[in-house]
């Protein structure tokens, strides 16, 4: 696969479909929505296949937008390939797919670097079918370029869920780069961990401490070795941890603060859904909210984890300090709802019948 | 989760005695001390160990042709399975039976099994017994991503969930049946999404995680118990050595073996051990070298042994019932 930058060519004035349009990108992970949660929590079950038909449909909605060309990671179950032959022998594909000419790793790893090829590819929008996971590792590499996370996980909090044929048109809007992003976006917060100045890792809506030693089989889904949640925003309607702090104070996306809850006695309860289907009365002692930019710093009193987004990621030595500082450096995320609107206001979807 | 220093310890115990075991029959297999087949179960040791640990005496499991991990996992004597590989009347079967036979129903090993796929049915009427007895125990059904292709896969995972019974099906997803590799035999990436055709929770864990798979077990079993039903489990690993002992592995590349070889169960877990201070570096050399001599023992133990009497050919072969029948 050859890499190609192209121009930006100049926008018409009343722009319509069809005209300059980038290419898209599309991130399906084949392993999101598999792990132990289906056991302890009755978690969402979306398999492969199914991924495979979301593709397909935000391929058709794509192409009759005016996308020409999509680019998709290579994955284990061969989402991008499978989707492509459907639509090709069903007669069906118009527009040119290719999948990326990468090593599989089958891990998150692939995620990673092909976030970075499709960077390179100058796409004009990614969709990411996954779960909190899959977008955390799409955002340690993602820059500038517009972001459509589709859910197909399990806990999540930051993709939606969103029908692939109305991501394919939000997603061919964006890359006609009609609209500025900030129009249509909008820019996320994230939470990162640093040691010693370096940054250790990111989450994009929940780190959480616990008093857990290893990673094992990665979620959380119990309150009792909790310790610490934060957050980059709390929303009652969340499920997951940043449900807790989301029962005692609101942070939206666009409060330029984030949120700190310490578990524990004395204090009040707050029940919230901390899995799905798991409803628990959390012990609440304290909530403060925090500076952007501003690191805040944990001294670790025994060997315990933080989980990012969910998922049991680094471990802590005793008397270990980290800080945690949460920024505006994450992805560009596109609002559909927002991105369909201004199109409308443009007259992107009408096509003159002669 | 967290484990206790004494199941840590038994856990690193029992992979170090799987790796060493496979590996000195590798040595007395090629040396002709070991008549038949033997298939290794080298560099899966995480899957067992983590399964079993969560299993008591009275509990059941079934097993493979690459039954040996399983068999030393759920508590199996070294010396008799040595003594049956070496086709001694000491042996689990009197060395009637091989590798590929080894049963020790006293700690509820219901048998390893040279019919890919067989163990599957086994554990649905262990599973349904253990129900009808009102008793609590598990079974847990090992096999492999092959025998997923098996008409007894999809017989026993229909029973088990239309009878709730508690059964945990834990696929060994090694990547390989034989030669063929996952991809050409079947069209699905992860076997857990099996389960989902049945109705009950299926599972894709690191399968050279000992603590993933452990803690993914734990809640299985558990689910089990309380009567919940069964569970699929798919345990990703990979088997070092080729499919049996000479097998020349000519349909996987080195570069694929190498990889899988950097994410040896074992030393992962000894990192783990000695970082958070559940072990230092000697006790775990100290745990290896009792093992080693372990296994020594049970060598010297099957050399000793007699091989079995002429007289015996047709003993224990078919039960008395049918002899009986004969007779008649
Ligand atoms: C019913 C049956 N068919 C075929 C065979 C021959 N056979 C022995 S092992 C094997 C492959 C099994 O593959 P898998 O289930 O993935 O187990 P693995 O060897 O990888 O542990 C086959 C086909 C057999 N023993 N029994
Ligand atoms: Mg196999």
């Amino acid at each position: 696969m050859q890499i190609k930058m192209r121009e930006v060519a100049a926008t018409a004035t009343s722009p319509s479909m069809g005209e300059y349009m980038k290419s898209i990108g599309i991130i399906a992970n084949p392993a999101s929505g598999k792990d132990i949660r289906r056991l302890v929590a009755h978690a969402t079950i979306i398999d492969n296949n199914e991924k495979v038909n979301i593709v397909k449909r935000i391929i058709l909605s794509a192409q009759e937008l005016g996308v020409k060309e999509i680019y998709i990671m290579p994955d284990t179950f061969n989402i991008g390939f499978k989707a492509r032959d459907d639509l090709a022998s069903a007669r069906q594909l118009a527009v040119k797919v290719y999948i990326l000419d990468m090593q599989i790793t089958a891990s998150l790893k692939d995620t990673i670097r092909a976030t970075e090829i499709l960077q390179q590819l100058d796409v004009g929008c990614i969709i990411s079918l996954g779960g909190d996971g899959t977008n955390r590792a799409i955002a340690k590499a993602l820059q500038q370029t517009p972001l459509l996370p589709i859910s197909t996980g399990t806990n999540n909090v930051y993709p939606d869920v969103i029908e692939g044929t109305v991501a394919g048109i939000a997603a061919a809007v964006a890359a006609s780069e009609i609209f500025d992003l900030k129009d249509i976006c909008i820019k996320n917060k994230r939470i990162e961990i640093l040691n010693e100045g370096g940054l250790l890792d990111i989450a994009l809506v929940d780190a959480v401490i616990c008093n857990e030693t290893f990673v094992g089989a990665r979620a959380v889904w119990s309150c009792e070795t909790i310790s610490d949640i934060i957050v980059t925003k709390s929303r009652p309607n969340a499920i997951g941890f940043s449900s807790v702090p989301g029962y005692i104070d609101v942070i939206e996306e666009s409060d330029d603060f984030g949120g700190w809850v310490k578990l524990g006695h004395p204090g009040e309860t707050v029940v919230a859904p901390i899995a799905p289907g798991v409803v628990r009365p959390v012990p609440v002692k304290s909530m403060f909210r925090l500076e952007l930019d501003r690191p805040y710093r944990h001294c670790a009193k025994q060997n315990s984890m933080i989980a990012l987004d969910g998922e049991r990621e680094i471990p802590l030595k005793k008397s270990c300090t980290v800080d945690f500082v949460v920024t505006r450096n994450g992805p560009y995320q596109l609002n559909v709802e927002k991105t369909l609107r201004a199109a409308l206001k443009t007259k992107f979807f009408r096509k003159v019948c002669i | 989760m967290n484990l206790s220093q004494e199941l840590l310890a038994s856990m690193y115990r029992k992979m170090m005695k799987i790796r060493k075991f496979e590996q000195r029959v590798s040595e007395l297999f090629a040396q002709g001390m070991v008549p038949g087949f033997v298939h290794l179960y080298i560099g899966e040791e995480a899957t067992a160990v983590g399964v079993c640990e969560n299993l008591k005496d009275t509990d059941y499991i079934t097993s493979t042709h690459r039954g040996h991990g399983h068999l030393i996992a759920k508590g199996g004597e070294l010396k008799y399975m040595m003594a049956e590989l070496f086709g001694r009347k000491t042996g689990y079967c009197k060395g009637k039976g091989g590798s590929m036979h080894i049963a020790d129903a006293k700690i509820g090993i219901l048998g390893a099994n040279g019919i890919v796929g067989a163990g599957l049915p086994i554990s649905v009427g262990s599973g349904l017994s253990a129900r009808m007895r009102g008793t609590d125990q598990v079974t847990v059904c090992f096999f492999g991503d092959g025998a997923s292709n098996q008409g007894t896969f999809h017989e026993a995972m229909n029973m088990a969930s239309i009878w709730r019974l508690p059964v945990i099906f834990v696929c060994e997803n090694n990547l390989y049946g034989i030669s063929m590799r996952q991809d050409r035999h079947q069209a699905i990436a992860d076997i857990s999404d099996r389960a989902q055709a049945y109705g009950f929770p299926g599972i894709t864990v690191d399968g050279n995680d000992v603590l993933a798979v452990y803690e993914v077990a734990h809640e299985a079993v558990k689910r089990a118990r309380e009567g919940a039903g069964p569970t699929l489990i798919e345990c990703k690993t990979y088997r070092w050595r080729g499919h049996f002992e000479g097998d020349p592995t000519t349909y996987r590349a080195k570069e694929e073996l190498e990889e899988w070889m950097a994410k040896d169960p074992i030393p992962r877990f000894a990192r783990y051990l000695e970082e958070n201070g559940y072990a230092s570096r000697k006790e775990l050399e100290e745990i290896e070298r009792s093992v080693e001599s372990e296994v020594q023992q049970a060598i010297d133990f099957a050399e000793k042994s007699d091989l079995p009497d002429e007289a015996d050919a047709v003993t224990d072969v078919y039960s008395d019932l049918v002899e009986e029948g004969r007779a008649r």
